[in-house]
């Protein structure tokens, strides 16, 4: 018996051995392997092939498993991190270079001749700006409109709208859009908006979400307050707009290309609120007659400036080679990459700004590009905190905003609640962190008379 | 085997021991030991907070934290559903021990679940709790027609835990998405590792007991009482120490895929919990001081069970 085992131990070191020599070589021999963590789809797939063209001692690889902050930043602290990563908001910035993930690429863009704050718009600067430093360069730059389905507005005798106007103006539209068939069951709705969106419907109320100084949230304000209450008056008053149950019995299982765009897509919503991004998906709905106007506004003509940006992992021994894919977003073949894919706006502003983009002749129907750029030019980016974990204060506003969509609170209740909770939260980070402590004193001492 | 025999093999035993011991060394044992020293930190993956050993503050913070008992609720409530599923687990191992032709293919069948990728599971069943076009939906309609539960949408569960406090309320009684995942677990369990540590345990119980027991005229029902079910008590009681370990380790899978942990919270778990602030809050010392309270909490009541529960086994 102890020779069988001793046999069984040698035959798997002999298998481990040929296992390692047979391994499948790299795809690409000779060249230097970078790997890009993002969300996989057909755009990304063709801005990595161009890349890969553009750089023949360079293969770019998508991992589309990896994504997420918390995997990145574990990943980057074990020693095993991309080589570049997405970053999707300011607070996602923070945490990245606090963490010491994120590699300042300032000067060296700047010896490349390259400027953010010239170039991109100015919705995309959080996601790569940090404190005056510079740490990557924006993918795209988003903004929301109103998509129309023209189908719909027919057969309801509806005149397609135009912007600018006020929700006011909308409600009634969007009512006489809101149809149901002869059993209850909705047919379409008026509109069709991700809760995610509630920042844009602050905003345009005239509220914050953190006073200027970031030191207080103050979400507990009228405006704020009546911005949500709108927001779950859309579902429960004027009806307008799904209710989490007519959502659920819509909605599949998430990821890129799928919920609202699907259900607009599938003639669901005679208008929905969404990025230029969803042509992505919505161009493969070919009987689908599109339109965009700029989205209803309140108090002030204000909307939600968001989008994506790509850093480089400090801990790479493959950074310069990395720093390559940074120089090629801020070029003209990606950036007429992503105005002919509609993965939202090119992030250098100019791009934007091309007879190509306005109409691109492989969609001669796609008329409405105009709208986007001007949309862009009034949105405002998503304001943060430096003095609370982003990841945190988004628990917070879920649990509070789950509760308003449900009905069991008022949209001025959830925003007291809100208030309270994050600006205590802010008091627990200030506790466990003395730089943000130092730097919030010195702030609030500021303010002082 | 002589002693030196014995000697001489103990090398060779080792050597063959050691990988796994090894790796038990440094993949079990040494990160648990390591996440004990952090509970006692303020570690945080932000580099700005400089790292300090803050000894009980920790554990302080938790025990303070309403969040902290909210998620301790709701992995309590979420532990109602192990008396149904070990009850069905018995039930479903009675039937599948009697002489039934193609019982086999019945106890595949029931033990599909247990292999099938718990992920795919728990897509299938959000999609049967749809409140609007989900099969449970639409046969409770059909059969009361009464406006059926939200489900996976809803806050309310069956005793009124409340959604923002520790306390119950009126307003929170009724079905939601905590007994949606209950239900599913029991589903799940019912034909799971249980109904076969049962069924072995059945096929041990001596026929002569039974025997007996009809001699002395006893019906089928108190057989099973005065017979199986004593018979059956070793089995049980591993079972419910387990279902108590794995009850309180329980709801991260369910939370990341079918709910993340809403809606409004209520289907956060402690597992999720540590999640949530290790990994997506950075708060590493933190989440540790939770996952050790999680642990004492659960050798706490397998201690409890062993002093108690072991003392009404007779065999």
């Amino acid at each position: 018996m102890k020779h069988l085992f001793a046999i069984a131990l040698v035959v798997m070191g002999l298998l481990s051995v040929v296992a390692w020599a047979i391994r499948p070589k790299p795809v690409a021999e000779g060249k230097v392997m970078l790997a890009w963590v993002s969300d996989d789809n057909p755009a990304r797939r063709e801005q990595i092939a161009v890349f890969n063209r553009l750089h023949p001692d360079l293969h770019l690889d998508l991992d589309p498993t990896n994504g997420g902050m918390e995997k990145v930043i574990v990943q980057s602290i074990g020693g095993v991190g991309p080589d570049l990563f997405d970053c999707y908001s300011g607070f996602d910035l923070s945490a990245y270079v606090r963490s010491g993930i994120a590699w300042d690429v300032t000067d060296a863009l700047a010896k490349s001749g390259i400027d953010v704050k010239r170039e991109a718009w100015s919705a995309a600067w959080p996601n790569v700006l940090y404190e005056g430093r510079t740490y990557g360069f924006p993918t795209n730059a988003c903004t929301n409109a109103l998509w129309i389905n023209k189908d719909l507005f027919d057969q309801c005798g509806v005149p397609y709208p135009k912007g600018p106007w006020t929700w006011e103006e909308f409600i009634p539209i969007a009512q006489k859009l809101t149809v149901r068939d002869a059993s209850g069951r909705m047919r379409h709705f008026g509109l069709l908006c991700d809760w995610w969106n509630w920042p844009e419907f602050i905003l345009q109320w005239g509220g914050r979400l953190y006073s200027e100084d970031g030191t207080r949230c103050v979400v507990d304000s009228p405006e704020a307050g009546a911005a949500i209450q709108f927001m779950q008056d859309l579902i429960y008053k004027y009806k307008v707009m799904p209710s989490p149950v007519e959502e659920a019995a819509m909605s599949s299982q998430g990821g890129w290309g799928s919920g609202s765009i699907t259900f607009f897509g599938g003639g669901k919503g005679a208008m929905a609120t969404g990025g230029r991004w969803w042509l992505c998906t919505l161009r493969t709905y070919e009987k689908l007659r599109l339109g965009a106007v700029e989205s209803p506004h309140e108090k002030r003509r204000v909307f939600r400036g968001y989008g994506r940006a790509t850093l480089v992992n400090r801990a790479s021994p493959r950074r310069e080679e990395a720093l390559e894919f940074i120089k090629y977003m801020a070029g003209k073949d990606y950036n007429d990459l992503i105005s002919h894919q509609a993965d939202s706006l090119a992030p250098v502003k100019k791009y934007s700004y091309t007879p190509e983009y306005l109409h691109d002749p492989a969609y001669p129907g796609e008329d409405y590009n105009e709208v986007w750029r001007e949309v862009l030019e009034l949105s405002e980016p998503d304001p943060i905190s430096p003095f609370i974990n982003g990841n945190a204060a988004g628990r917070i506003f879920t649990k509070q905003m789950d509760l308003v969509k449900n009905g069991q609170k008022s949209g001025a209740e959830a925003m007291k609640d809100a208030a309270r909770l994050i600006n205590e939260e802010i008091q627990k980070t200030l506790q466990i962190d003395p730089e943000l402590r130092a730097r919030y004193e010195a702030i609030v001492a500021k303010g002082k008379p | 085997m002589s002693l030196k025999a014995r000697h001489r093999d103990l090398l060779p035993a080792l050597g063959f021991l050691a990988p796994n011991f090894l790796g038990f060394i440094v993949f079990t044992v040494g990160p648990v030991l390591f996440s004990l020293a952090v509970s006692f930190t303020n570690w945080n993956l932000q580099r700005t907070v400089p790292f300090r050993w803050i000894g009980l503050e920790g554990f302080g913070e938790m025990f303070r934290s309403q969040d902290f008992w909210l998620y301790f609720l709701n992995t309590a409530y979420f532990m109602l559903g192990i008396p149904l599923a070990i009850v069905g687990a018995l039930g479903l191992a009675l039937l599948l021990s009697r002489p039934l032709r193609g019982v086999v293919v019945y106890r595949t069948m029931f033990y599909l679940p247990t292999f099938t990728s718990g992920v795919a599971l728990m897509i299938l069943w959000k999609a049967l709790y749809n409140p609007d076009f989900g099969p449970i939906n639409a046969v409770i309609s059909h059969l009361t027609g009464l406006t059926p539960p939200q489900w996976l949408l809803s806050t309310c569960n069956l005793v009124g835990l409340d959604v923002e406090r520790v306390g119950l309320t009126m307003k929170q009684w009724g079905l939601g998405a905590r007994d949606a995942i209950i239900i599913m677990g029991i589903w799940i369990a019912i034909g799971g590792n249980n109904m076969l540590l049962y069924l072995a345990a059945l096929s041990n119980v001596p026929l002569e007991l039974y025997e007996a027991a009809e001699i002395d005229g006893a019906s089928r029902w108190q057989a099973f009482c005065h017979v199986t079910w004593p018979q059956l008590a070793p089995t049980t009681f591993f079972i419910v120490v387990m279902s108590f370990i794995g009850g309180l380790q329980g709801g991260f899978e369910q939370a990341r895929v079918m709910t993340q942990g809403g809606p409004a919270g209520t289907t956060t778990t402690l597992a999720y919990y540590i999640y949530t602030k290790a990994f997506e809050e950075f708060q590493i010392g933190y989440a540790s001081s939770v996952a050790w309270v999680l642990f004492v909490m659960i050798f706490a009541i397998t201690l409890v069970n062993w002093r108690f529960g072991a003392k009404q086994l007779n065999y």
